[in-house]
């Protein structure tokens, strides 16, 4: 009974205290068509975020013989087939650095890119039992399955680390840099994910498009190749796409060489500005009716 | 808004009928938006002699013209037979989904109950679903972190902490989630008929959570079918029928319109 009674206090002033803290009264009412995320928002549902993304890292690689490993090993792999396909066979041209190492600088982003791209387009689908139940900033979704990646990138960076040490690669100032395009990278990942995500909210075409588009878009991105492989229009082309700055600019940064990306940059930026504008508005649009068609 | 929780004015939610099936396929959209301009010509002429409405496409209302209000600490119940709003109504004011029209005003922390256990996942520990799901409805780590002993004697599960959800039988589950929802005390809690669980015995440790939870002064809205649930928890009842408020007052009289009203 004594007992009962203390846990009846505690609880009472602590329900108080929440009042005191949040007497915020929220109005519930028809909204306006377009309009962005609030901003504001998603820092009050911060904590929320941190589970999500604590939840995604904790199961990805759940019930896997391999574990964590798998966050290097995918690229890992795949540098060593690029290497030996297109590096050995095909002599693709690598400039100043050994093949292994020119692939796989562009390939840490790039596997950034293309898992982020494909768990963001899917993570509004399968949060269904979420988004009808309960209420929260949908936008914390998609944030969540792409910043669970960034841990994928870590680990991979370390096996960077280790070829940049095998082949003596020593970084110049130019590392300096790297957090930006790291976040070019973040910001083009979130963006096209954002776009797919709430596409196939309505529309689960969506899932079958992606890993068409990703195959499309290793392309269009100096990973396997270098860009001065190309030249004229369709340098520029390439230009307009977010990760061959993101790409070459962390070969720059990281191993220091080749030159630094110019203007190519300012062409990112506005793309991915755009995309993220874009995205951000659609997304709102959608969410507004998610719990309705998902 | 001083004494009143929630407050709900002219509330109502339209659905396209389209709009509930699982999902659109984009082939049906561009085919839809292609046909636009043809079916001004075409639809007009064939429906016009028939009905004066056009048959498609069809809107649901699932809920219209519903206002309400709830004094704080105040326990109301909603009753009223499938399909009749109730779910909606308590999906609105939790912001699940957005009204089409109306608008509603709720007063402090909102804890929406539509089912136990939202978001557990199930390769996850007890120990950490019950950060997860504590988190999802609501509260933060601090508060979760000084419930946390709270919650596991609750749940009786303390053996278990450290296994995965999965390998739970459907009884440990359940009492897990339940467990954790029932030391939410949020100032508005929406509850969705999740009160049958459990063992005879588990049962009656949540009945008398929700006891304590209402004592501390919660403003309680329960969606139920159950008239018993309903006089036994709530003082006043409101009865939705299709979509609009068909009766409201004290439970007694409100359940006992409502009952004889099936027969």
């Amino acid at each position: 009974m004594g007992k009962t009674d203390a846990q009846f206090e505690t609880r009472t002033s602590s329900v108080l205290r929440l009042n005191r803290r949040e007497t915020l009264v929220v109005r519930i009412q028809p909204s306006r068509r377009w309009g962005f995320p609030s901003l504001g928002e998603i820092w009050h549902y911060r904590e929320l975020l941190y589970f999500l993304v604590w939840r995604d890292v904790k199961v990805r690689y759940k019930q896997t013989v391999l574990g964590a490993a798998w966050a290097v090993l995918q690229p890992f792999l795949t540098m060593v087939v690029f290497s030996l396909f297109f590096g050995r066979f095909a002599g693709i041209p690598s400039g100043e650095l050994p093949y292994p190492v020119f692939s796989y600088v562009g390939l840490l982003p790039w596997t950034l890119f293309s898992q982020g791209i494909n768990q963001a387009g899917n993570s509004l689908a399968a949060s269904a039992h979420l988004v009808t139940k309960v209420y929260f900033p949908r936008l914390l979704i998609p944030l969540a399955a792409v910043l669970a990646l960034v841990v994928d990138f870590a680990i991979a960076f370390g096996v960077l680390l280790g070829m940049m040490l095998y082949y003596r690669i020593v970084p110049t100032s130019a590392v300096l840099w790297f957090p930006g395009f790291f976040l070019l990278a973040l910001l083009t990942t979130l963006a096209v994910g954002l776009w797919l995500a709430a596409l196939n909210a309505q529309y689960r075409d969506v899932r079958y498009v992606v890993p068409f588009l990703t195959q499309l878009w290793l392309f269009a991105t100096p990973v396997i190749y270098p860009s001065f492989l190309l030249q004229g229009v369709w340098r520029v082309l390439l230009g307009l796409n977010p990760m061959t700055t993101v790409v070459e600019g962390m070969r720059w940064a990281l191993l220091g060489v080749g030159a630094p990306p110019g203007r190519m940059v300012w062409a990112s930026v506005g793309v991915v500005a755009l995309l993220l504008i874009t995205g951000l508005l659609y997304f709102r649009h959608t969410e507004r009716t998610l719990a309705d068609v998902v | 808004m001083g004494d009143i929780a929630v407050r709900a004015e002219g509330l109502g939610k339209r659905y396209l009928l389209g709009e509930r099936l699982p999902y659109r396929t984009l082939r049906d959209s561009l085919a839809r938006a292609a046909r636009v301009p043809f079916r001004a010509l075409t639809v007009r002429r064939r429906e016009a002699p028939s009905q004066g409405l056009p048959a498609s496409p069809r809107y649901l209302w699932a809920l219209r013209e519903v206002s309400l209000e709830v004094k704080r600490g105040e326990a109301v119940a909603i009753v009223g037979r499938n399909g009749s709003g109730k779910s909606t109504l308590l999906k609105l004011l939790a912001r699940i989904t957005e009204p089409t029209q109306g608008w509603a005003e709720v007063q402090g922390r909102v804890g929406a109950l539509l089912e136990v256990g939202t978001g557990f996942h199930p390769e996850l520990t007890g120990r950490e679903n019950i950060f997860l799901n504590g988190v999802i409805l609501g509260l933060n780590r601090a508060e979760i972190r000084r419930r946390f002993d709270e919650i596991v004697a609750f749940s009786e599960l303390e053996k278990f902490l450290d296994t995965p959800v999965k390998h739970y039988s459907s009884g440990m589950y359940v009492r897990l989630a339940f467990s954790v929802a029932a030391h939410f005390v949020p100032d508005v809690l929406l509850l969705d008929e999740v009160f049958a669980v459990g063992d005879h015995a588990f049962r009656q440790k949540c009945h008398h959570r929700l006891r304590e939870t209402l004592q501390a002064g919660t403003t309680v809205l329960l969606v139920t079918h159950d008239p018993a649930v309903a006089e036994q928890w709530c003082s006043r009842a409101v009865w939705l029928e299709g979509g609009q408020v068909r009766a409201d007052g004290p439970s007694a009289s409100v359940v006992q319109a409502y009952v004889a009203s099936q027969e």
